[in-house]
């Protein structure tokens, strides 16, 4: 491998990212088709939240269970994409790839044109969950690599979807596919886990969150989404379109790369990847260079993320104005709590905010809000019981005694727990254009 | 005799020149803590060894008392210009059962940049 960047045979790989999250500007992926050129639009649609909203999506109707923006993406970009050569990769498929496929399919036959659509599943463990030993997961997704990625663009997948693969593997994947790396190749699939890493997360690697915003031009312009080009050595130029808001910077790459890390290694399916050896070099207005990336054998288990139905919560936010803060809460919560001592929930937890100032000449200053949270595994416990013991205070509790909003109904809630699996018990499955590869 | 005198501190917000970004993964909250970038490298370099020497577990359970009683790992990345830190169970189950008010840590940076903090004059 080249390590000059003017004699390198393959040119960089134009990766742009339209997404940090299920949620994320719809727009996004319309900028990053017209907005400069580009090889391949990635995005992450699933954080470890996600995989619980897109559970319960599935509880209610077994044929949802993805992320549906991404589908409203296609709807308006997959036409022009198709047109320009741009391939689309996107973690999208959540808990249900076919079912999203199955949607690309119809809504290309609906627009008029021929699309191979790939897809990576084999993620999903909640059918043996018992046996892997997560009882009771609503939810458990080995997180996969970037290789089977990498062999549907191969086998010509113009849009690929997956289920839960790393969210660096939507950037490796098409970087393996275009500069032919194998798994020996660590260095280079460390650095584009670098890479996959900063524009996982869109505009957080162009401003948005970002410590030093007081550097941003900070007008209502749109923050850019990033582009990392990636090089045949692993290397990467981290950019955005042109006339984009927001920058690409030392301090705004850097920022990114503190995000959601450990220790000092970075594990990935494909390659343990050295965070120490991350080298940063100013490349010009809006390009940063990342160069110098090492690593080492993936670890030998794959990581699980497991959500399981923690119960229900609900709350309410109570406000304290004036003097004797301490008494008024004192009194509400001996109050409440004894309300609720029938059949109280197995969670109460009450949350102050700070004491207001004295003689404050608004009332927000003069106020505080007090929180109270409760939680059951049975909805019932924290739904009319609850929220009446709280309401019928209301002429019956400390003087002005109000409430933020009224209160609202218990809502379900998961808990997220990683698990480990080994590798033999994970079969990935690469799809594409209806033929298992 | 120089080393004798006592080096000018002065009390400013941590985040004078301190950047920070946090965020979640399960219960456990991480803060990369970084010296962001001046034209003066060495100003930089003596910037960052002083902020690799001065966040320690227990300085980030001074900062933020809420860590008091939870495990704090700091991995310093000095290539980055600073460290990690990783606050463990800080968001209890998680982001979706934590009863924190920011239950998925993103502020925390933002918080112990506002903290008030010696630093040596000559770094300033």
């Amino acid at each position: 491998m080249l390590a000059d960047e003017s004699s390198d045979e393959v040119p960089a790989l134009r990766i742009a990212n339209c997404s940090g999250f299920y949620g994320d500007r719809l727009s996004a992926m319309r900028e990053m088709l017209d907005g400069g050129p580009i090889d391949v639009i990635t995005g992450d649609y699933l954080a470890e939240l996600t995989m619980l909203i897109l559970g319960k999506d599935q509880l209610r109707d077994a044929s949802l269970g993805y992320a549906r923006t991404f589908l409203a993406q296609l709807a308006d970009c997959l036409v022009d994409a198709l047109d320009r050569g741009v391939r689309i990769v996107a973690n999208a498929g959540g808990l249900n790839p076919f079912g999203l496929a199955k949607r690309i399919d119809e809504l290309a036959a609906g627009l008029g044109v021929d699309v191979t659509v790939g897809v990576i599943d084999g993620d999903n463990l909640t059918s043996r969950a018992e046996e892997l030993g997560f009882p009771g997961a609503l939810t458990a997704n080995a997180y996969l690599g970037a290789f089977g990625i990498a062999r549907a663009l191969d086998a010509g997948a113009h849009v690929v979807v997956t289920g839960r693969v790393t969210d660096a593997s939507v950037v490796v994947g098409p970087g393996i596919w275009h500069h032919r790396w194998t798994e020996s190749d660590l260095d280079q699939l460390a650095g584009a886990v670098v890479a996959g890493h900063i524009i996982e997360c869109g505009t957080q690697a162009t401003g948005g969150n970002f410590s030093g915003f007081l550097d941003l031009p900070r007008d209502a312009h749109p923050l850019g989404f990033p582009i990392a080009e990636l090089r045949s050595d692993g290397s990467s130029v981290i950019t955005k379109h042109p006339g984009t808001g927001g920058m690409a910077t030392l301090d705004t790459v850097t920022a990114q790369l503190f995000y959601e890390i450990q220790g000092r290694q970075y594990l990935n399916p494909d390659v343990s990847t050295d965070l120490g050896s991350i080298q940063l070099a100013d490349a010009g207005p809006d390009r940063v260079l990342v160069h110098g990336v090492k690593g080492s054998k993936p670890p030998e288990r794959l990581k699980v993320a497991t959500n399981t139905l923690g119960g229900y919560r609900n709350q309410m936010e109570f406000v304290l104005v004036g003097l004797d803060i301490e008494a008024k809460e004192a009194w509400l919560r001996a109050q409440l709590e004894w309300a609720l001592s029938d059949r109280p929930p197995s969670e109460i937890i009450w949350t102050r905010g700070p004491l207001p100032q004295s003689d404050a000449d608004s009332e927000e200053g003069a106020a505080c809000l007090l929180r109270c949270v409760v939680k059951d595994p049975d909805a019932d416990v924290v739904g009319k019981p609850f929220t009446a013991a709280g309401v019928e205070l209301a002429l019956a509790s400390y003087p002005g005694f109000t409430l933020t909003a009224p209160p609202g109904r218990p809502s379900p809630f998961g808990v997220y727990r990683p698990a480990y699996v080994d590798r033999d018990q994970v079969v990935e499955r690469v799809t594409v254009g209806g033929r298992e590869l | 005799m120089s080393s004798q005198t006592p080096q000018a501190i002065r009390r400013v917000p941590f985040g004078t020149f301190v950047h920070a970004r946090s965020g979640d993964k399960g219960g456990n909250a991480n803060v990369g803590l970084w010296v962001g970038q001046i034209p003066e490298p060495d100003k930089r370099a003596q910037r960052i060894a002083w902020l690799l020497g001065f966040v320690t577990p227990q300085r980030i359970r001074e900062l933020l008392p809420e860590t008091v009683d939870l495990s704090v790992e700091c991995h310093p990345l000095a290539n980055l210009g600073g460290v990690n830190v990783v606050i463990e169970g800080i968001l209890g189950e998680g982001v979706a059962a934590s009863t924190r008010f920011d239950p998925q840590a993103k502020a925390l940076g933002e918080w112990i940049r506002s903290r008030l903090v010696d630093i040596p004059e000559e770094l300033l």
